[in-house]
């Protein structure tokens, strides 16, 4: 069991987890109107570069030129780490990197001006490293979309080892040109804002952002991350099983001595595409959970990829702190077979735990269990 | 005591399992030439093998290997193995295959292509051609590290339900392949102890004398 | 027609990378999915880039082409039908 220290994101609804969070319970959403380069609707929920850039070089007051991804892991890791006060370039402290794609839009500009290994996940990580003149080598976790949920159960892991005492674990993805089309070429876009779980739904939103969680050990009130899963469906690389396997066995594998009646709600993975939720609701009936209340953020933020494990895990860390089940934004009518309890209007809950799912390409799927001590 | 109980090292000259490189019929060719002609070398019908790019391809018949020659059934679901992989150019190879269907007049984004834009599939086809249904991890590191290996495999076994872990290398750009797969088995009787010693000794010298059965 | 239908077998065997299978070997009126070639989604997907890059043809998800991709044969036909170029 690992304490959150702090955290933050850096996203299309703010640079602060505070702030994203507050326009999530608002019911705003970053996914604004965009098209590809054949002209068809995908919208995306972008950052804004010139705002991003503005923000990195005041907090960061960097020397020399970065990419984007870059300027947002930065930022976000610098912002996370002012706020839990911890000495990063400490032995002590270890940084983990959670991406798919890093630095990818570098393949499309080969005249990019950086050196050649700056297009690597490792390149990317020891940047972070260097930013806070931390001594160690970081960690990398790149498990396509559960990615985010791999490298919180690295720093559970770390925390185990004598001699770390801070993980920074730090997600980051782009809605580059590359990423875009590959998904479009899926078939797996929204042409509209998506609709997770509703009977519309006709695929995801790519989004960018970065977010981080400081971690640390503790014993006092606060947020901890009790433990997690991560299960293969061994059935399709990019297809999830129809059973839900992957899923349903880190389901149980995480829940072990906690029960359905004891969780808040579910934050799923929730992408939108017609098989991911309907997925997921055949392995939430499996694990006994078809009447805990389940959302998704997904339509706020679009797909983060590699950093929606840690920006989806803090927005819902943000509700279990406030006592409050968030509506599922984009669920109307619903779509799914089999039971399924969407959350439709914001509640209060007073229980104590929550889970974040996320599945992926190569057949992965992640559980992470949260815990609030008062 | 944690055992390493059989390995497979592939890279552009060297090809071995269990310290054995007579195991199969020469393999010609290189690159990907070379990943398919071991793939007949070894009388595999797997249609998919050709659909999966280079990183893929290499990790898969490194594993298959590995998994043949301790008996694995590959019939039986199996929640008691991980797969922990790792490399260093993630999927760049194959990135540079889809950046090309992207090309302004000629703009057709292969589907087929983009599914293995990302370093972990190679671990999804091994947990469907092996019904492995344990955690699947990926992780990246500038080169080989053994130390890392190590730690990231003593992680999986922290799981109860998980009795081995198939620890995979899959490193593979522009033709030129650096592979080393192999069983780590919670204890196991025989076998190589679960070094980072060993690791590495397999990783840099894979024909040394290994004593393998002790 | 003929010509048509021994050029998308050779089409197909490319993209789709079935190494081990000649345009002989293929019946243009065995179904492309699961039985015959025992095609999937991901080859589903790749047919449609197909049809878009030698044929000009533009086919929404492959749940709405099911009865285009049935077989080579039906394939063919649509193209005939459709095709701008």
């Amino acid at each position: 069991m690992i304490k959150r220290l702090s955290d933050n994101i850096v996203s299309p609804l703010g640079f602060s987890s505070e702030a994203c969070y507050r326009r999530v319970c608002l019911g705003e959403s970053g996914v604004i109107p965009w098209k590809d380069p054949t002209g068809t609707d995908i919208p995306l929920s972008r950052l804004d570069k010139e705002k991003l850039t503005q923000a990195f070089t005041q907090t960061c007051k960097p020397k020399e030129r970065y990419t984007f991804p870059e300027q947002a892991m930065l930022l976000s890791a610098h912002l996370a780490v002012e706020k839990a006060g911890i000495d990063a370039s400490a032995p002590g402290t270890v940084f983990v990197l959670s991406s798919t794609k890093g630095n990818i839009e570098l393949l499309s500009c080969p005249d990019h001006g950086f050196e050649k290994d700056r297009i690597h996940l490792w390149y990317m990580a020891n940047l972070l490293a260097a930013h806070f003149k931390n001594p160690n080598q970081p960690i990398i976790l790149s498990n396509a979309c559960i990615s985010g949920a791999c490298a919180q159960l690295a720093a559970l892991a770390l925390l185990r080892q004598k001699g770390v005492e801070h993980v920074v674990v730090t997600g980051v993805d782009m809605a580059s040109d590359f990423i875009v089309a590959g998904f479009q070429s899926f078939k797996s876009l929204d042409q509209e804002r998506c609709r997770p779980f509703d009977a519309r739904r006709k695929g995801l939103n790519i989004g960018e952002a970065a977010a981080t969680i400081v971690y640390g050990r503790g014993e006092n009130a606060g947020i901890y991350l009790r433990g997690g899963s991560i299960r293969n469906d061994a059935n399709h690389i990019s297809g999830p099983s129809r059973t839900g396997e992957g899923l349903f066995r880190a389901l149980t594998s995480t829940l072990q001595s906690i029960t359905a009646k004891d969780l808040a709600f579910i934050c799923a993975h929730g992408t939108a595409t017609p098989y991911n939720d309907q997925m997921e609701a055949v392995a939430f009936a499996r694990a006994g959970l078809e009447h805990v209340p389940v959302f998704s953020l997904k339509a706020h933020f679009g797909h983060t990829m590699g950093a929606a494990g840690l920006l989806e895990s803090i927005i819902a860390i943000k509700a279990l702190e406030e006592g409050v089940v968030l509506p599922s934004l984009g669920y109307e009518l619903p779509g799914i077979e089999g039971e399924l309890c969407v959350s439709t209007e914001m509640t209060g809950t007073d229980k104590r735990f929550f889970i974040k799912t996320l599945s992926g390409f190569g057949g992965g799927n992640a559980v992470l269990l949260f815990e609030k001590h008062v | 005591m944690n055992k390493i109980v059989a390995y497979c090292r592939i890279t552009d000259n060297a090809l071995v399992l269990n310290g054995n490189r007579n195991f199969a019929p020469p393999v010609e060719g290189t690159g990907q030439v070379r990943l398919t002609n071991l793939y007949r070398a070894l009388g595999l019908t797997y249609p998919k093998f050709h659909k999966m790019d280079n990183v893929s391809k290499a990790g898969f018949l490194a594993s298959e290997l590995v998994l043949r020659s301790l008996n694995y059934n590959m019939e039986v679901p199996d929640s008691s193995t991980a797969l922990v992989f790792a490399n260093s150019s993630s999927s760049l190879d194959n990135d540079k295959r889809f950046q090309e269907t992207l090309a302004k007049n000629a703009y057709f984004p292969s589907p087929a292509v983009f599914v293995y834009t990302l370093p972990n599939i190679v671990t999804g086809e091994v947990a469907i051609r092996n019904k492995i249904l344990g955690e699947t991890s990926f992780y990246i590191m500038k080169s080989f590290n053994a130390e890392k290996m190590h730690i990231f495999v003593e992680w999986a076994f922290g799981c109860t339900e998980i009795k081995q872990v198939l620890c995979g290398w899959t490193e593979y750009l522009d033709g030129h392949c650096d592979v080393l797969v192999w069983m780590a088995r919670k204890k196991a009787d025989t076998g190589l102890n679960f070094s980072i010693s060993n690791i590495n000794k397999l990783y840099v010298d894979p024909y040394g004398t290994i004593d393998f059965r002790s | 027609m003929e010509q048509l239908i021994l050029d998308l077998k050779k089409q197909i065997i490319e993209v789709l990378n079935l190494e081990d299978i000649t345009p002989e070997d293929i019946d243009e009126n065995a179904p492309l999915f699961v039985e015959g070639l025992g095609l999937d989604s991901i080859d589903a997907l790749e047919l449609i880039v197909l049809m878009e890059k030698q044929y000009g043809i533009k086919l929404e998800d492959p749940g709405k082409s099911k009865d285009i991709f049935r077989s080579i044969a039906t394939m063919a036909e649509y193209i005939q039908a459709n095709s701008s170029r």
